[in-house]
């Protein structure tokens, strides 16, 4: 798995650190282990496709703008979402996404924790050797 | 806890941390624990506190409560006052979830009468009230009346319908804080927020049918002022805040104030405190946008109440009247305000902010509603789903000592996955329901997560803040019907 949750950096909260060989790689990797949080990604079929565009002064803040705008779709659209498809610009400024999943279903889903917000707490994207990660704490 | 030693020792029950202990600190910490609670808090609320002694234009001293534990910047449990025009202001000294309350109404019912109903009336308000992921509310409100909602809060409900008379009277501040600009509120929020109205969120929101804990009444005669009379009479209390409305609100304007802390010249010790003078456009919009989002909170409690009034209509086939269904009331729990206060021999207006610690006014304050004003304001302090809740007044000592503020809850002391790795949902739910606990959850693994074994113990959260003297204990509330979101 591309990512794996942190419990000791949070009481309350849920941490988790993400890696990837690319810079959309692991967009796609902290939005999973996101969604993750809020439902058993087994329970989603990818029914609906929903994209993304967005631009961001930088990389830090375009993970953070990208985990926000998913939470926002969630409450809005009520979607959920198990499939990711990200393209991050060279610059690490904009992207364009793909994300897959469906309607939230109370009966059908394994629903977990709401996710309230994408904190700044040790908030950070950096390369490590060949591959870059991204440590990331959700306000549950 | 390694630094107890350097902290001086003010009584049994409160410690000052000396602005020697941290560079830039400008005023003292303080904190409220015995020497056991101290020892078992974590590190980071000392590095918290202390840091928020650092924050331009603080008044006196930093405040963490005996529930605190490490929050976001602030701990959860600090209480800290500004000077409006050379102090900040901090999303981090409020919380993510503004306004973030607890809401206590009445009942005339006997647990005798209720024990029978009680599942029959859970699951009603399981329906009522809808809770966890992406949920959305039953009331409907279109852009306008949104804006309403965000300027006067619980007063809109009175005229709409959606409140009894006297319940405005009896939420802090009259039910709205003045000051709303929904015009500060970002496109994002407004969507996240309007349809959440009446929906109890997730994480350790809860609605809960509760009895009063007849070798737990200490104050029969505080008591009978929020008419509390009967050794085995029910209540039910309320626990949750603004939803994704608050949320986005918040996640705004760290964006904003992660910028503008550069601009100001402030040091960065955390992201998440991140700060902007509260007289200067970036702290006035904020304070414009969380008091829509504080207005917004106290009106979805109050749609979660007039459900509540309406589920009981229906499983007692009495009009919620008769039953006696008043709120007794409601505080913020996550708040900044500005109030005037006396400190130092003088009175002035401060811009308090209170993050999970709890408005504790004491008697003959003039916002006190005039049933409660001889006594103090009612304190609401919810405990875990398992371990109960408790009733306590204000005093003149927390206006002294705290700007009248005191503790909230009692404050997690395990993980999340510790907590469902150590027990599962659905043997959790059996075990409470075996101690006559009825609970229904949105989710399972939520359930493990809220286990009362994860939290610090509130009886002696509560006796240390009683022996303080910045509330005063009046009656325990044990759980009987719980629904977690």
């Amino acid at each position: 798995m591309p990512y794996k949750f942190l419990p000791d950096v949070a009481l309350a909260d849920v941490a988790f650190e993400a890696k990837a060989g690319t810079v959309g790689g692991l967009f796609e990797a902290c939005a999973t282990a996101m969604s993750d949080t809020m439902v058993d990604l087994s329970t989603v079929e990818k029914r609906t496709t929903k994209r993304i565009s967005l631009a961001s002064p930088d990389l830090d803040r375009l993970l953070y703008d990208f985990l926000t705008e998913l939470i926002i779709v969630k409450d809005v659209d009520s979607l959920l979402f198990c499939e990711f498809e990200v393209e991050v610009s060279p610059g690490g400024t904009s992207l364009e996404a793909s994300v897959r999943g469906e309607a939230i279903d109370r009966e059908k889903h394994v629903l977990r924790n709401d996710v309230k917000a994408v904190t700044m707490h040790m908030f950070g994207v950096k390369r490590d050797g060949p591959d870059w990660v991204a440590t990331v704490v959700l306000d549950i | 806890m390694a630094q107890i030693d350097s902290f001086r020792k003010l009584t049994d029950v409160s410690w000052e941390i000396p602005t020697s202990y941290k560079q830039g600190m400008l005023v003292p910490a303080k904190l409220y624990a015995t020497r056991k609670l101290l020892e078992g808090m974590d590190s980071g609320v000392i590095e918290q506190v202390t840091n928020v002694a650092c924050l331009p234009g603080i008044v006196r001293q930093a405040y963490a409560m005996a529930d605190a534990h490490w929050g976001y910047g602030f701990p959860i449990g600090g209480v800290a006052a500004f000077e409006p025009e050379t102090g900040v202001i901090s999303p981090g000294g409020i919380g993510f979830d503004v306004n973030c309350g607890m809401r206590l109404i009445r009942t005339n019912l006997r647990y005798s009468e209720v024990k029978p109903k009680v599942k029959e009336l859970v699951d009603l308000m399981f329906k009522l009230v809808p809770a966890g992921v992406g949920v959305k509310g039953f009331l409907r409100v279109n852009e306008p009346q949104f804006d309403e909602i965000m300027t006067y809060g619980v007063k809109w409900c009175a005229e709409n319908g959606q409140a009894w008379e006297d319940d405005p009277s009896h939420v802090e501040e009259g039910g709205f804080i003045k000051g709303a600009e929904p015009a500060k509120v970002s496109r994002q929020a407004r969507s996240r927020g309007i349809d959440q109205l009446g929906t109890l969120g997730s994480g350790n929101h809860y609605l809960e049918i509760q009895v009063v804990d007849p070798a737990r009444f200490f104050d029969a005669e505080l008591g009978r002022h929020f008419g509390i009379v009967h050794p085995d009479q029910v209540l039910v209390m309320v626990h949750c805040g603004s939803r994704g409305f608050g949320h986005q609100v918040a996640s705004d304007y760290l964006r904003v104030f992660d910028g503008a802390m550069k601009r100001y010249g402030f040091a960065v010790r955390d992201r998440e405190l991140a700060c902007a003078p509260f007289s200067s456009k970036e702290g006035k919009d904020y304070y414009g946008a969380m008091v829509c989002a504080a207005n917004m909170a106290f009106t979805n409690r109050q749609i979660i109440v007039q459900q509540v009034r309406q589920a009981f209509s229906r499983v007692f086939h009495r009009d919620p009247e008769s039953m006696d269904m008043h709120l007794i009331y409601d505080v913020c729990h996550n708040i900044a305000k500005v109030e005037r206060h006396t400190y130092d021999g003088r009175s002035a207006d401060l811009l308090v902010h209170r993050k999970g610690a709890t408005r504790s006014f004491g008697p003959g304050h003039p916002d006190i509603p005039s049933p409660y004003r001889s006594i103090g304001q009612p304190v609401i302090i919810g405990g875990s789903m398992e371990t109960g809740s408790y009733l306590l007044v204000g005093t003149q000592k927390a206006m002294e000592e705290t700007f009248g503020s005191t503790a909230h809850g009692s404050g997690r002391t395990m993980s999340r996955t510790a907590a469902k790795r150590a027990v599962r949902g659905a043997e959790l739910q059996q075990k409470m329901m075996e101690r006559g606990i009825y609970v229904k959850a949105a989710t399972m693994d939520g359930l493990a997560e809220e286990a009362g074994m994860a939290y610090k113990d509130i009886s002696e959260v509560v006796a240390t803040m009683d022996e303080a003297g910045i509330s005063k204990k009046v009656v325990a509330l044990r759980p009987v019907g719980n629904i977690k979101g």
